[in-house]
Parts: structure tokens; sequence; C-alpha cells
């Protein structure tokens, strides 16, 4: 009797750990939230300014790493995300100017999009190398294009552009929340309540498992990359919206941020079974709240690099706690 | 009454969800061999981990020789007297054999008093006397330790260890992973150590060999001590109930002694070809039967369970069920074939993954809406039926499988394929690394299915289990079928193992 | 579970978020506050603007001025425009350039002035001069930078030169393009047979090809970019026995040493630095063409006026846009006259210079009197 009493306040014990475990992400966003709202007000700034201007960094960020959640949970990496997105974003306003049809300009983006990461997973299977080599020549050769098809046709200005009228109803904080919404729920629908997503997240937590389960590798990395495609459209849709010109460097900062962003939401870089959408909405707008936050509180005169220096111990400490929770779960056999 | 060499005094070690150890006292005293046995869980592992310096418990105390003892490591206690030889292999596979065995003490090859580079010659005539002194001479200090087998790694592992002279020897389950051969050398140092007056500590599942083999044997369960038998008192049954916490009502293997199968054929392999693995192998399935596979490890049997299922390709020849032919792991499935791994930790289970996950991810064609929608509802019940049926002992069917014992995760894979109605089951070794409680569920389980009509095909290292369940059983040597016996009273051991060697 | 109340608190914070977006209307603050945008946060150039405008200007108008850190793009620039309205400033001064019409607009819909500090954008101009919350523009305009080339190719093609190299620096940016366009001019070479500033300049944006140029004297080597091979094709141009190496931009930055120490006449387009002083009076830099550091100093005095209601708009009554012009450098003595003269508290435009035109009764002949 006693014994079991002891068991199943162990086991009580272990669920209160995992519920704070996955609970931990959204505590970490609702702390710097509150950090944020109290730096605000306590300086003086006008709040609601900033809380537009945090959605809007983030919004891009967090659609981008909604989609890259397909491909991490495969354990693989995709760093010729924040290119893509510029090649898209390229692309479309070429289209427009070439139209002046916005239909056109939204296929031609979420076109290109969805075509670069098929490319990728197309040569890292026909070639039988890892995606993410794929993914790196696709930055390198990405970039290049895009830059060049910018600079030819951007002229005098330095970067091409579509007429703001043209986006400026789409700026708002609704129809941005509304993107990202729905496509967080259609990812969270094809990830948890499909076949599809779920042995995608299986293949990812073991490959020789999901063949013999009857999984075909391939098939789902298009899948993952498909959905992952139609992430950058968007982003670079949103991009758009929110300036409506392309420069060489647009959305330079998105490859490297889209990790960073899905780690602070406590993924597993190794991907698996463990993985979560609502990893990359909590990691991105933490990410993009804890830089605001340190640059409040260091001033921009005091030295760069210090603040990347802080979120960079941030985001050690942060892999460091989700590692350690498959460290302690070493168990009896 | 002689000292005891190591006493281990109210150990108690939790994991974030069990108890592994409560209270637990053991005394090893010099010149026996200690048998360890229980079933999964039942904390023999933990305990002969936390003696070696692998893992700290949380109360109690430990007197080594006389002296308070608290090693630092696995590698502390080894060089100051207890060492363990584990159940998963801890070899590296890229370097030498050389290198391994002497990994991290290489210092004391480097020419020039020490200081130059390490000489490679010398360490690896060092590895070579190592090996010899532990009788095993097809091995060499300079091979690659990748390209052995891995039984032929855990034969250095055990070199590596014993070359410290440890005064105890602690051997975790390291002869599920060996031949009779390779038993034998591990047999023969044990026996060495007792003789010389120091104390081996052997863990096992198999009660026939801890019975042959130790003087003492202590039983654990759930964390606790049953019982301490000596030489004289050893009674298998009452062993096995001080194990299992309980009398084992019914039948063990198969009660019946009759072959019998259906008339349709379910599963034909012609010609199947692999060069230098399978020649020539060529057989047939029935319903409602149970075929066995036996032979040595590289027998090629393993291979052939593979390639009947499409997850390996053969160089020629043909497997075909309902008149399809079967090209790869989906059309196999599309014909209800199942397949359970030798290796289940790597190819059988996505350690990652909940309970849930594991059994639902091969069912969804079962349960999904248009084999797509996947609902939470129709799914949990899905994997409740099974967790139900396999009386699978997990928290709840959103656990990590990687927290559940051997015996639990074996049920998560069985429930994995019974769960979607598989008509033809290709189980490699379905019954290793689990213990007797599990077993018998298993085997009862599989007298059930066949009764069901449905088709086994049993592929084991373990001569007993194969005589005790096939209808059929078909002993394969080098690549080839050598002989198939049908199921008989009468069949013997000797009888089979002269075909397999 | 779990999942389903993670969810929802993400929900409730992003709506709260969103529902923020509406309240609260800050306190007008009394002191000025300018933001200025930077896209270069560690050239020669931008460190001595810098230094004018915190150091120089900034104490002793009481402003309180930041700067932002590096803008990689147009949408960091709007990101620290709103930054800047969140944290209530008046201003911003733009010394970035990824996408203007955004950052304009962006300050016009949060009520803060907006300056350009360096270079010219006519179409922006033309779009937006009637917009009250631009101030306006002054910087060398595209038509500026070609005479700038145009100088730089006479100055070379007095000198007597035959056979020279070019660096195009970074063509096609735009300021690159039209000094090339104008440095060919300069040196009587036609392009493809083109003579004219914006036929050329149309073609260049394609790149530069060198058998398209034609005329007297002989572009034997032209070199562009950054790459690890720019020094070795320097130096086979150097082999081959050019006389002058013209770049039109960046070229004292990268090859100063190596032309110095073969002691070969080369020219840039950069900026009045000790550095360059060094290039001139003990190297081989024959021509410099530059900005000081002061030369930004009106469009602060312009946006002081309008955040005080003053603000100095054309007789038309649009923004701003003035030209302005580089200065020359060809020996020691030249240099110290552009150089010397703007040093630490005595710069070429100093405080009594734009006490003249901060207050309210300033004309726009006044102001552009003192740009000039």
């Amino acid at each position: 009797m006693k014994k079991t009493l002891e068991k199943e306040a162990v086991l009580r014990a272990y669920k209160r750990k995992q519920l704070l475990i996955t609970l931990l992400p959204a505590l970490a966003l609702a702390i710097l939230f509150g950090v944020l709202c109290a730096l605000v007000s306590s300086k003086g700034y006008r709040l609601d300014i900033y809380l537009k201007k945090i959605l809007n960094e983030g919004v891009v960020l967090a659609v981008v790493a909604t989609g890259a959640i397909f491909i991490y949970s495969l354990g693989s990496f995709d760093i010729s995300l924040g290119a893509s997105t510029l090649f898209s974003a390229t692309l479309g306003v070429m289209a427009y100017n070439a139209t002046e049809s916005f239909p056109i300009m939204i296929l031609v983006i979420f076109g290109v999009a969805i075509g670069c990461s098929l490319l990728s997973s197309v040569l890292a299977s026909v070639f039988h190398i890892p995606v993410f080599v794929t993914t790196v020549a696709m930055m390198s050769v990405l970039t290049a294009v895009a830059s060049q098809i910018i600079s030819v046709n951007g002229g005098a200005l330095g970067g091409i552009s579509i007429p703001s009228k043209l986006v400026r109803p789409l700026d708002t904080i609704e129809f941005k929340l509304l993107m990202l919404f729905g496509y967080a729920a259609l990812c969270i629908f094809v990830f948890n309540f499909t076949k599809i997503g779920r042995r995608l997240k299986f293949l990812g937590g073991n490959a020789n498992c999901a063949k013999l389960s009857g999984i075909r590798a391939d098939r789902y990395a298009i899948v993952a990359f498909v959905m992952a495609g139609i992430g950058v459209g968007l982003g670079a849709f949103l991009t758009l919206v929110y300036t409506p010109s392309v420069t060489p460097t647009t959305a330079g900062g998105i490859g490297m941020n889209v990790i960073v962003a899905i780690v602070f939401g406590g993924m597993p870089i190794s991907g698996g079974p463990r993985s979560r959408i609502y990893s990359a909405l909590m990691g991105g707008f933490s990410y993009i709240l804890l830089n605001n936050i340190l640059k409040m509180l260091i001033s921009g005169n005091a030295g760069y690099g210090i603040s990347q220096i802080v979120s960079a111990v941030f985001f050690l400490a942060v892999v460091y706690i989700t590692g350690m929770n498959y460290r302690t779960k070493l168990l009896a056999r | 009454m002689k000292t005891p060499i190591l006493e281990m005094k109210h150990i108690r070690k939790c994991f974030s969800s069990t108890v592994a150890l409560d209270d637990v006292e053991l005394n090893v005293y010099p010149g026996e061999i200690r048998g360890l046995i229980g079933e999964n869980g039942s904390g023999k592992s933990t305990i002969s981990t936390i003696a070696a310096g692998m893992q700290k418990c949380d109360q109690g105390e430990m007197v080594f020789g006389g002296q308070p003892w608290q090693p630092k490591s696995m590698i502390d206690a080894l060089h100051k007297g207890i060492g363990i030889i584990v159940q998963e292999s801890g070899t590296i596979g890229g370097i030498t054999v050389a290198e391994n065995i002497f990994l991290a003490e290489t210092d004391q090859f480097r020419i020039w008093g020490g200081k130059g580079p390490v000489s490679t010659a010398a360490m690896n005539k060092a590895a070579d006397v190592v090996l010899d002194n532990i009788g095993v001479t097809n091995v060499r200090g300079h091979m690659m330790m990748g390209a052995l087998d891995f039984q032929t790694r855990k034969l250095v592992e055990i070199a590596k260890v014993v070359m410290k002279n440890p005064q105890i020897l602690i051997v975790d389950e390291t002869t599920t992973a060996l031949s009779q051969q390779g038993r034998e050398t591990l047999y023969r140092i044990m026996k060495k150590y007792r003789d010389e007056g120091r104390a081996v500590i052997f863990i096992s599942h198999d009660l026939d060999e801890i019975i042959s083999v130790c003087d003492t044997l202590t039983v654990l369960r759930d964390g606790h001590l049953i019982r301490t038998f000596q030489r004289e008192e050893f009674d298998e049954d009452l062993i096995r109930t001080s194990m299992i916490g309980r009398e084992l009502r019914g039948d063990y293997y198969r009660s019946d002694f009759e072959p019998s199968h259906m008339e349709e054929v379910t599963l034909t392999a012609e010609h199947i070809t692999v060069p230098g693995i399978l020649e020539d192998v060529s057989l047939c399935l029935h319903k409602g039967e149970i075929v066995g596979i036996g032979g040595l490890s590289h027998c090629g049997m393993h291979d052939l369970g593979k390639i009947l299922f499409g997850a390996q390709k053969a160089a020629s020849g043909t497997v075909t069920a309902g008149g399809i032919r079967i090209t790869n792991e989906t059309v196999a499935m599309k014909q209800g074939m199942g397949y359970v791994a030798k290796d289940r930790d790597t190819e059988s289970l996505t350690l990652s993954a909940s309970v849930r996950d594991n059994i639902a991810i091969v069912g969804m064609d079962r349960f999904a809406v248009k084999n797509f929608l996947v609902l939470g509802g129709k799914e949990k019940q899905y994997v409740d039926q099974q967790i139900g049926v396999l009386e699978i002992k997990c928290a709840d069917r959103d656990q990590q499988v990687s927290q559940l014992s051997g015996g639990n995760k074996q049920k998560v894979v069985f429930g994995k394929w019974i769960g979607r109605d598989s008509d033809i089951l290709i189980l490699d070794c379905p019954t290793r690394g689990v213990d007797i409680g599990v077993k018998r569920a298993m085997y009862q389980l599989m007298v059930q299915l066949k009764k069901q009509g449905k088709t086994i095909l049993m592929i084991s290292e373990e001569m007993p289990e194969l005589m005790g369940m096939a209808d059929r059983l078909i002993i394969m040597k080098d690549g080839r079928i050598m002989k198939e016996f049908q199921r008989s009273k009468d069949l013997s051991d000797a009888e089979i193992i002269k075909f397999m060697i | 579970m779990k999942k389903i109340i993670a969810m929802l608190l993400a929900l409730v914070m992003v709506l709260s978020l969103a529902a923020c977006g509406g309240t609260g209307d800050g306190n007008k603050p009394k002191e000025i506050k300018i933001g200025v945008l930077v896209a270069d946060v560690s050239g020669e150039e931008a460190l001595a603007f810098r230094n004018y405008y915190e150091k120089y200007l900034a104490p002793h108008y009481g402003v309180t001025l930041t700067y932002t850190e590096q803008l990689e793009d147009a949408a960091a620039e709007k990101a620290a425009i709103e930054t800047f309205a969140a944290q209530g400033y008046n201003a911003i001064i733009s010394l970035s350039a990824s996408d203007r019409a955004s950052q304009l607009e962006t300050c016009a819909q949060y009520g803060m002035y907006y300056a350009i500090a360096s270079g010219m954008d006519d179409a922006l101009y033309a779009e937006h001069k009637s917009n009250e919350y631009f101030v306006g523009q002054i910087g060398p305009s595209m038509t500026t930078e070609y005479e700038a080339g145009v100088a730089m190719g006479k100055y070379f093609k007095e000198q007597g030169v035959k056979k020279i190299g070019i660096y195009g620096a970074f063509v096609p940016n735009p300021m690159h393009v039209y000094r090339l366009a104008g440095t060919l001019v300069g040196l009587g070479l036609s392009y493809n047979g083109a003579t004219e500033m914006e036929a050329i300049a149309g073609q260049l944006y394609a790149g530069f090809d060198l058998n398209a140029v034609a005329g007297d004297i002989a572009v034997t080597h032209y070199i562009a970019g950054y790459s690890d091979t720019m020094w070795d094709e320097l130096g086979a141009a150097m082999g081959a026995g050019i006389d002058a190496f013209i770049s039109v931009g960046m070229a004292t930055t990268f090859f100063a040493d190596m032309l110095n120490g073969a002691k070969l006449p080369y020219s840039d387009i950069d900026s009045f630095t000790s550095g360059n002083g060094k290039n001139v009076k003990e190297g081989s830099l024959k021509y410099l063409a530059g900005k000081y550091a002061s030369s930004v100093g009106p469009i602060f005095a312009a946006v002081i006026n309008a955040v005080n209601g003053n603000a100095i708009r054309t007789p038309e009554g649009y923004a701003l846009s003035i030209s302005q012009s580089y200065l020359v450098a060809t020996d020691a003595a030249s240099f110290d006259a552009c150089y010397g003269a703007d040093q630490g508290d005595k710069p070429i435009i100093s405080t009594e210079t734009l006490d003249t035109v901060i207050g309210e009764d300033v004309t726009y002949e006044q102001f552009v009197a003192i740009v000039k």
C-alpha cells in the first residue's frame, strides 16, 4: 500500500516535470513580455508602438521558423531559408513590375519559395548528400542571383520595389496575425493530425526504424520541404508588406535567427517526435523580445556586440537546459 | 564465516519516475561467483553499476576491502579494484583494438623515455599479450574495432577490463552477446577469478546459465532484495517464483507437440542469394504456422528476415506474399507483413517517441480517417487497446519509450505489429533481453496468433525456445539451409546443434 | 492537454500584444531627440560624421542624439524608426539607404521629421517633396557624383597619362556607376560610343567591359568589387606599366600600401582623414575628392528648425534638396586646407555658422548659402 502511494507520488512528480518542460518556452515568453512592458513603462516609452514593432519583427521570423520546424523535425538543417526569402521576394517584385498583377506576384512568390525548397531536397536525394549541404550551396547561389537581379534592375535606387500603396492596406496587425495564425494552424494540423506529419516526426526520431515501418524517407523529406517553402513564401510576402522594397541584404538574418528561435522555443535540435510547431512561435517572439530588451538595457552607443554576447549566452543556456532534460532521463534497466 | 570483500548497506536509488533500489543490502565474499538475477527493472544492473562507480546511490554506504568505497567514476573504480563489463558496447569503432584496450593509457608506449610519439607497434604487441591472456587469439591489436562483429568487440572489452586485474569482476548481461565459444572463454575467466580468491558478480537473464555457473544467487525484484540462494538450495521453480513474485501458472512454451498448419501458403521465398551471406535459400510459410529458424549468429538468418520483409535487397531470388512480389517494406506491409527487428532500440523503436507514437505509426491505415486524418480519440482507443492486451507497464500512453524496461519495450514493438492485425509476422530474436515473465507472455501470444491463423517466422539463437514453439524448425549454416525438423517431443539439442556447427 | 494550455497561453499573449496597440498617447517631450540611421558603423567617413554629430553638435544644442546599430536591410531601418518613435524621438536623420521611401513614410506615420544627410534621391524627392515631415536632402546628387568623376578624369588627362588602370569599386552601386561614367568622360573616352552621363551610366549597371572603351588614353586594366585575387590583378596592372590607377572609391582602404610602395600615382573619392593625409604627403595619392565631416551640419540645423516649428522650405514650399559638391586635394597644401580646417572644435561648418540659420526668420537663400 505504502509502496503504491510512493510510486504514484513519483509518477505525479514526473508528470508535473513534463508539464513544466512543455510550458517552459511559453513561460519564458511571458516573463520576457513582462520585463519588456516594465522596462518600456519605466523609461516612459510608448508601449503601443513598441509592441507593434516587435510584432512586425517577430511575425516574419515566426512564420519562416514555423515552416522550418518541418525540416528540423527530420533532424535536418536548412540555412538557405533567409536566401530563399530574399530570392522569392525579389522574383515576386520583378513579376509585379512586369505584369502589374498582384495575384501573379503572390503566385510567383510562393512558387519560387516552394521551388527553391524542393530543389534543395531533390538535389540531396539525387546525389545522396545531407540536405544541409545542398542548402549551404543554395544559400550562396540564391543570394548571388538575387543580388545580381536587384543591382541590374534596381538602378540608381540600389533596390527594387513595388508601389507601397499596393501593400499598405495589408500592413496591419490584424492581417499579419491572421496570416501567422492561419499558417500556424495549418502546420499544427498537418504536423499532429495527419499521417504525413506524424510519420515525418517519427522519421526524424529514428530513420532506421521508420524505414522498417514502411516510411519512405525521400518522400517525406519532400513534404517537409514543401511545407517549409510555404513558410518562406509567406515570410517573403510579409517582408514586402512591411517594406515594399528588396535589397540584397533583405532577410539576411533570417537563416540564422530561425535556428536560434527554434532552439529558444525548446525544440530539440536533433528533431524527432518531440518537435513542436509551437516552439517556432514561442521561440521567434521570445528571441525578438530578448533582443529588444537587451537593446533597451544596453545603450546603442555603449559598444556593439554586447547584446549579441548576452543572447549567445542565453542560447547556450537554453540548449543546456533542454539537453539536461534528456541527460537526467537515464533509467534503470 | 568469511569477511565480505564488498559490503553494500541500505542502498537506495531513484530515477525520475521510478524507485530503482530500495534499502538493498548486498555482501560479496572472496572466492565466489555471485549471480544476480531478476526481471527487467528489478534493479540488478543498477546495483552493480553503483558498485562499479558508474553512478552514485542516493542513500546508503559501501565498504570495499575494509575501506569506505566511494569511486568517482568507472575508471576510478577499475583502478581501485572493481571492474565491470557492461551490457551495451563500451568500445569505439573508428580506432584499433589496441587503442581501445589502452584508451587514455597510451603514454606508457611513448618512445624516447615517454616524451616521443606513441609506438604503435609496441602498443599492438602489448594488446596481443592481453588478448592471449584471456585465450582470444583470433583478434589482434592492429585490427580496426569497427570491422569486428559485436561478439568479438565484446571479447576485446572483456580483455580490457580483465587486464587491470580487479578484485571484483562484474559481468552485466554480457553473455547474451556471445556465442557458445565466447561464453566458454568468459566462464573460464570467471572460474579463474574465483579460484584465485577474488570475486565475480554475474548478471544474467538466463536462469539455466546462472544456475550452472554461480555459487550463490541473489534475486532482486522491484528494487528489493528478495532472497539469496546458496548452491545447495538452487531450485529452478523456487528461483523463478521469487523473481516474479508469484507462481507461474500455465504453460511456458507450447503445450502440444503436434506440428500443424493450414493449407494456404502465405509467403514463399525462392532461391534467395546474397553473395557471401545467403546461398539459394527457399522456404514457404503457411497460415497458422510457426516456423523457427535457428543457427549461429552469422549463419545468414538475420539477413534472411530482413530480405523477406523487403528491407534488404537480395542479389537474386524472389519473395512473394499474397501473389505480390515483396520489393520494399511498404509493399510488405500492404500484404499484411510485420517485422520485429533483432536490434530493438535502433530498428524497432524510436526511443525518443512516446508509446503512442511507436504503436500508432504503422497502424494509421487502420484507424486514420481516409488513411490521412489522425483523430486523437480513435488513435487513443487503438493504442490503449494494445497497451491493455499486452499489459504494457507504462505511466501513460504518452510516456517516452526510452523510459520503459526492456521487456515492456519489446511489448510495444509487438503491439505495433499486432495492432495492425499483421497476418505474417517475422520475429527476429523476439525475446532477446526480455525477462521470464514477458517471455512467457510472448510465447502464449504466439500460440494465440497461430490459433487465429497467423503466420509466424521466429528467428532465434536460443534453441530451447525454437524447440518449444516451432511447428517446423529450419537450421541454417553459412548461408544455407542445412536441415528441417518437424515439431516433435523427441527433438534434442544435441541433434540440432550438429547441423549448426 | 499540455499543448492546449500552452497554445492558449500563447494566444492570450499575442492578443494582449495586439490589444495594447490602441492605448495611450505619449506626452510631448520638451527636449529634442534625434535618431540617426546608419548602414555603415566603421568606415572612416561614417566615424567622422559621427564624431561631429555626437561630440560637437549634440552637446552644443542640448540635443539627444542616438545612433542605431548597423542596419542591414529595409526591415531593420523601419524597425529602428519604430523604436525611435516608441521612445518619443522627434526626428530622424538618415545615413542609410536601403529603402528611403519606406523610411520617410514610416517617419511621417509616427509624426517624426525625416532628413537625408548624405546622398540625393531624385525620384523620392519628386514624389514626397510636399510631405510636411520631409525636411529635405543635402548631399551629392548623382550629377554631383558624375561631375566628381569628370573632374578626376580631367585631372589625369591634363597630367598626360597614356595607359591607366581603373578600380570600379562596387559598381553597380549607383554612386560608383555615376563616378565611373564621369571618369571616362573626363578622360575623354567613350563607352560603346556613348559620351553622355545617362547613356554611359545606363550601360554600366550591367558591368564594365574593357573592350567597350575607346579613346586616346588606353584603359588596360579594370578591377571591381572585393576578392582574394584583386591584389594580384593590381600587381599585374603595375607590371604592365600603367601610368596611373584611378579609383572611384575605396582604393585607399584596399590598395594604399601597394600603390604607395610602388610610387604609382593614384586617385580616390573618399574622405579627408589623417590616413589619407599620409597617403597624399608620403605616398603617391595624387588626387583625392572627398566630403568633410561637417558637411552634414546644415541638415542638422534644418532638422532642429523643423522640430521647433520653423521649417525651412523651398520658395515653392517643398522640402529642401540641395546638392553638395566634393572638395578636392591634389597635394599636401590643398589637403591641409580641407582637412585641417575641419578638425575637432573648429570645423568648416561651425556652430557659429549654424546659429545663423537656426531660428524663426531664416530664409531659404540664407540656408543654401551656408551649404554651398
